[in-house]
């Protein structure tokens, strides 16, 4: 990047206008008032956003000029303008936000990237994505406080501000700089320790709290405006967010397949056949998840940030937790069918598959405890997915149990079942916990501190939701009942259906951190 | 498809699927060699210089263009109006030039159904059935309504087709339901119309007084020429806290429609405590002592009673106004949308005159317009005046005019016609038998609905001329003649500060399209009048030159102003950087009258059947009735759907909250399923809606009633009740 980024022009007796972007001579001479740094960049320092809340009157032209530099569709607005509101008529008062990126010190989407396609630019401290190593995982929107990066599905990949860095380079203003008819938007410099140790003027009405990713656009607000005065519009109307069908499936499927395996160990009833179940289970929940992805065929770049990013650490244990149940059941087949006896590699090879399917849900967890979404971000959630393991595990091994019973009786050349026998109360005993599990939730929702929880709870709680939890509920005590009756296939069907609908309504009913936005918008599937 | 393109379409989606392919080409960004590092599909292999054609404040703008296509939009950085900057309807307008919904062949009813006809057969059918019924019932039973939508020398052309062509007076524009109070207060005042200032006032003025002008919303380019100005002192007057309000110093939330009394109130003071410039009124003005009498009634106290402004405050706006070194007052829609109108503009005149503050730098009574080019109709337009402001009732004006045109003074009018409302309301009575309407959309913008579809329902002929189709006049007609619209064609439009800018072609106009100035000499050529009306005319240029010969030394004196001089200057204003500076105005005698304006309620007040009071207006990311803006995906995801502001303490009492759908119930109509909004930008007892959507028209519920002297709707207040919609 060639820097420092602007020459000044000629006068100086009007300060507040906007130098244009026009490279051809034409622009009048008295266009001075920088809106980007005069100097290059020192060690230590970043450029940053400065937004003045004062200056701004909620045009809307940065919005526009955004998606006009970056050919953007108009549902994907890198730049964004919310309002806020308060007082009392006539005393009313409103202003305006309008933020693009933050370029955070600390940002959560540069640490959560399975693929590494987030950089924090060392010389300018922009955040950088790379489209060419983005594989559409979208795990940066769920980290991402001001729910800046956007999931572009025409393109498979996500996409956000980069402080259009490219003009940047030439000297030009962003967009949204160059089109703010207020000047309300500027880049300026900031030295990023002293930042760190005092980040107050980033925080605002409407924006969540800058402690979590530390971000650096400076806000400047208007100074007769007390503390609390001014509310989000956009209150009023929570939308449900993306059921992300594929991960519902595959969490649940994953954890029953983990949950039956290890139950199957402990009883030490792990048949050739079962296992077999197991195996292709897991194949397909782990295909299923990859359709998740915006850029399937990369998903093996995945792997690359195990060291950093949870995604990355559930990609490659539950890899490796497919590949180990894999070689049980090949072991496992090597014996029933008198190819080789070892009568340890099957547990041995079992345990270890056990071993690396509880790691791997346990990983799998962690990619939900995020500061960005507060419903996700609390112990209920590996709490739910292990609960969930458990209880279906149980009526899976199980009802897998009577089945090998049922096959060894029909072929006794090949198969040789013991069945173990199961008990009904560690399936009672589960089910009460998953249950209390889902309304401690519930209650922690509703009495939250913060919006976003108690936004969640109201979602869960509206017309729409509402049957969905007392059915999620409902089939848990179902499946308890079954278990009591030993029908163990009725018993796993009602827990697979209370699964997946909880897992559904956890999904969509996240509210996630992000900026305070207008009060009416487009409403998008 | 052949097996081999078949195989090529399932690659590339599965491909698309995979993620290998991820539409680099489209998101690949490039270097426009003047704007610098952009998205490629916005980097133009040529820029047309044009003007805005969205509002009045008239930005200059650059079009970029790409294989023909128009692909990028820009402030021109050296139009001296907005200097680079545009708001986010012009930094997407070049959108509309290639969005869906256009109007590209002629449609002609038959059977009740709107078929596809050839022009010939359009415009022979159009001519034979408006002859035919004038032939039955006069000449006058032919109504137009044009617009401020179409360039001056459009206006022009259709005004000569019109009034010398169809023979009929009954012409007017849609600018009837936007500015035609100011140009009727203008005309009490000064003796002409024609604001007095210039945008650089709002930089230079040290009082600036805005009443009913959210020009945040409305004309945000102006905002940025007001942010300028570090010294002013920002008054704004509304009785919704409007955007606009939000950036003032100080915000009077008066009552609705008590604005004539705040003015006489402030006149008082200021006579009271010696603030008027007597030498000024003593010079230029006439009928003071009259006014001092008559203002002596509107004390503080008699005028905080009826606006509902501390007394305090009164005393302060009036104090300030009355010291300021230049006091400039803007005003628009809520000054214009009234009964009172025109005299509200007479009223603010009044405080302008006393004070001496106009034609001054930084002073003035500034009505900021609505339309790209409702100045252009003002000037040129053949409805409320002759061309170049000329009257029609003196007999040297229609002289002057049949001299250039060389045709008989007789054939001019020596009356106006029917304005807008009195043209539907003819159609109403029977007088009126063909409507024709150019660029307009009535069916979302003229006030009550019901008394319109009535007037339709009446008519024999309805032609609309639209550059988009259907809308929902389009859809009435029974004639639809496709229409170019802006970025199509070539002319000029003039601002709000008077300031001719060009207009010019990006596109051919799509389809079978035609710019509205060839269907007019068509159509006169169809009535065998082309060379009476138009001699040697194939351009607008050539219409152009007429009207620089008509407006030759009028107060709109285009005679020096070429096309190529607007071009060289980025737009040139007539009669200067502001009128009057001579304290001369266009009276015999040459004084500004002071009019006496007495404060009347509005007409219909809130009663316990219908108990709030509605207020409409605008909002920043869309353009009037949304033929356009509906089409640009960006603008209309921001806002996609109207609301209804209402104040928490009304909503508690009808225990609605925010989001609700609620119906909103007017003695003529109801207008269902409104978004409701639960804010303080609202006072208690009234409600605001936008009047944008055709889908949620507020004109079903507005009030038909308009001003005895401007004719403009009263569109701000009417009593309605709000009920909570049932479920779908």
């Amino acid at each position: 990047m060639s820097l420092p980024l602007h020459e000044r022009a000629t006068d100086g007796n009007s300060f507040d206008l906007v130098r244009m972007s026009l490279l051809e001579s034409g622009a009048p001479a008295r266009i001075v008032h920088a809106l980007i740094p005069e100097r290059g960049l020192e060690a230590g320092e970043q450029y940053r956003f400065h937004f003045d809340m004062t200056k701004c009157i909620g045009c809307r032209s940065c919005e526009v000029a955004c998606n006009e530099q970056n050919g953007n569709p108009a549902d994907i607005n890198w730049r964004r303008v919310g309002e806020l509101e308060g007082g009392i008529y006539p005393d009313t008062i409103r202003h305006y936000l309008s933020m693009g990126c933050n370029h955070c010190l600390d940002a959560d989407c540069v640490k959560g990237c399975p693929v590494e396609a987030y950089t924090k630019d060392p010389v300018t401290g922009i955040v950088l994505h790379s489209v060419d190593a983005c594989i559409g995982c979208q795990y940066c929107v769920w980290n991402c406080p001001y729910s800046v990066p956007q999931f572009n599905a025409e393109r498979g990949v996500v996409g956000k501000c980069d402080m259009c860095q490219g003009r940047l380079a030439s000297g030009l203003e962003p967009a949204c700089v160059n089109a703010c008819p207020e000047h309300a938007i500027e880049i300026e410099i900031v030295n990023k320790s002293e930042w760190q140790g005092d980040f107050t003027r980033a925080e605002s009405p409407g924006m969540p709290a800058a402690r979590h990713t530390v971000s650096t656009t400076r806000i400047t607000l208007p100074a007769d405006v007390a503390a609390g005065a001014l509310e989000r519009v956009d209150g009023g109307q929570i939308r449900p967010e993306h059921p992300h069908w594929s991960l519902v499936f595959m969490t649940t499927m994953v954890q029953a397949v983990v949950g039956a395996l290890g139950v199957m160990l402990l009883t030490h009833a792990t048949d050739t056949v079962s296992l077999t179940l197991l195996a292709t289970l897991t194949a397909i929940a782990l295909n299923i998840s990859i359709f998740h992805l915006g850029r399937p065929a990369y998903a093996w770049r995945a792997l690359k940030m195990w060291r950093r990013s949870w995604l990355s650490r559930e990609v490659l244990l539950f890899g490796l937790f497919f590949l180990s149940i894999a070689a049980c059941t090949i072991a496992a087949w090597g014996q029933a069918l008198g190819s080789f006896h070892l009568a340890f590699a099957v547990p041995m090879l079992g345990w270890i598959a056990a071993a690396f399917g509880l790691s791997g849900t346990i990983a799998s967890a962690y990619i939900y405890l995020v500061p960005a979404r507060p419903s996700w971000n609390m112990s209920h959630t590996p709490l739910d997915f292990l609960l969930s393991a458990a209880l279906i595990g149980t009526l899976l091994a199980s009802s897998l149990g009577g089945a090998a019973t049922l096959l060894a009786q029909l072929l006794p050349h090949y198969f040789t079942h013991t069945a173990a026998h199961y008990a009904a109360w560690p399936t009672v005993a589960l089910a009460i916990l998953w249950i209390a599990n889902q309304l401690i939730r519930l209650i922690r929702l509703h009495a939250s501190s913060h919006f976003e929880g108690r936004a969640s709870f109201a979602l869960l709680s509206s017309a729409r939701m509402r049957p969905g939890v007392i059915l999620s509920v409902g089939l848990a005590m179902a499946a308890a009942v079954f278990a009591i009756t030993e029908v163990w296939s009725l018993g796993l069907i009602a827990a697979l259906g209370a699964v997946l609908t909880a897992r559904y309504l956890f999904f969509v009913s996240v509210v996630p951190l992000s900026m305070g936005l207008t009060f009416l918008r487009e409403r998008h599937a | 498809m052949t097996l081999l393109a078949r195989m090529t379409t399932l690659l590339t989606r599965a491909k698309r699927v995979l993620g290998i392919d991820i539409a680099r080409e489209k998101y690949a960004y490039a270097e426009d060699p003047r704007f610098g590092h952009i998205s490629e599909s916005r980097v133009a292999d040529s820029w047309v210089k044009t003007t805005c054609g969205y509002c009045s404040v008239g930005c200059g703008m650059l079009i970029g263009v790409k294989d023909g296509k128009a692909v990028a939009a820009r402030g021109n950085p050296e139009h001296p109006v907005n200097r680079g900057k545009l708001c986010p309807k012009g930094l997407s307008e070049h959108h509309i030039l290639a969005a869906p919904g256009r109007a590209t062949t002629p449609l002609l009813r038959k059977d009740g159904v709107l078929t596809p006809v050839s022009w010939d057969e359009a415009l022979t059918t159009m001519v034979t059935r408006i002859c035919d019924i004038q032939a039955r019932h006069g000449r006058g039973a032919l109504g137009v309504v044009g617009t401020g939508q179409l360039l001056t020398e459009e206006t022009y052309t259709l005004g000569k087709l019109v009034q010398l062509g169809f023979g009929t007076s009954n012409n007017d524009g849609n600018t009837t339901l936007c500015m035609a109070s100011a140009v009727s207060g203008y005309k009490l005042s000064f003796g002409s119309d024609g604001p007095p200032g210039s945008y650089e006032d709002l930089e230079t003025a040290d009082v600036i007084f805005l009443i009913g002008a959210n020009i945040a919303d409305n004309h945000p380019i102006l905002c940025e020429r007001l942010q300028r100005n570090q010294h002013r002192t920002l008054i704004v007057a509304d009785p919704r806290v409007t955007k606009t309000a939000m950036m003032a110093d100080i915000h009077l939330p008066l009552k609705p429609r008590s604005d004539i009394a705040l003015l006489n109130g402030i006149a008082h003071i200021l006579i009271r405590d010696r603030l008027v410039n007597h030498d000024y009124i003593a010079a230029h003005t006439e009928g003071f002592t009259g006014f001092a009498e008559f203002v002596a009634a509107f004390t503080p106290e008699h005028v905080s009673h009826i606006t509902g402004l501390t007394v305090d405050k009164i005393e302060r706006v009036a104090q300030l106004y009355g010291a300021a070194k230049a006091g400039f007052i803007g005003w628009t829609m809520g000054v214009n949308h009234s009964t009172q109108g025109a005299v509200t503009v007479a009223a603010i005149n009044n405080l302008a005159l006393i004070t001496g503050n106009i034609g001054r730098t930084g002073a003035a009574p500034f009505s900021i317009t609505g339309q790209c080019n409702a100045m252009g109709t003002r000037e040129t337009g053949f409805t409320s005046s002759l061309p170049g402001y000329r009257k029609f009732d003196v007999a040297e004006d229609r002289q002057a005019l049949a001299d250039i045109w060389q045709i008989n003074a007789g054939r001019i009018p020596t009356a106006r016609g029917k304005a807008y409302p009195d043209i539907i309301e003819g159609a109403v009575t029977g007088s009126i038998k063909a409507l024709w309407f150019v660029a307009t959309n009535p069916a979302v913008s003229f006030p009550n609905y019901d008394l319109l579809q009535f007037a339709f329902d009446k008519i024999e002929f309805l032609v609309v001329q639209d550059g988009f189709h259907p809308t929902p006049t389009t859809a009435l007609a029974d004639l639809v003649l496709p229409a170019a619209i802006w970025g199509e064609k070539e002319g000029t439009y003039t601002n709000s500060e008077r300031r001719i800018s060009k207009v010019n072609k990006v596109v051919s106009p799509p389809g079978e399209a035609r710019a509205d100035f060839d269907i007019f000499l068509d159509i006169a050529e169809r009535l065998g009048l082309r060379e009476d009306l138009y001699p040697g005319w194939t351009t607008t240029h050539d219409a152009y030159r007429e009207w620089q010969r008509v407006s030759a030394g009028r107060a709109c004196d285009y005679s020096a102003i070429s096309w190529e001089h607007i071009e060289r200057e980025g737009g040139v204003q007539w009669g200067g950087e502001r009128l009057y500076t001579d304290g001369h105005f266009a009276f015999d005698g040459g004084r500004a009258r002071l009019h006496n304006v007495p404060c009347e309620p509005f007409l219909e007040q809130p009663d316990e059947e219908y108990n709030f009071i509605l207020n409409t207006g605008r909002t920043v990311e869309h353009w009037h009735t949304r033929t356009k803006t509906g089409v640009v995906a960006m603008l209309n995801g921001m806002v996609p759907n109207a609301w209804l502001e209402m104040n928490p303490v009304d909503a508690e009492k009808l225990q609605l909250r925010s989001h609700d759908h609620v119906t909103v119930v007017s003695r003529r109509n109801r207008v269902p399923r409104v978004e409701l909004r639960i804010t303080g930008i609202v006072a208690p007892g009234q409600v605001f809606m936008p009047f944008h959507f055709p889908e949620a028209n507020s004109n079903l519920v507005t009030l038909g009633a308009f001003d005895p002297i401007s004719r403009e709707p009263n569109f701000k207040q009417c009593a309605v009740r709000v009920e909570r919609s049932s479920p779908l």
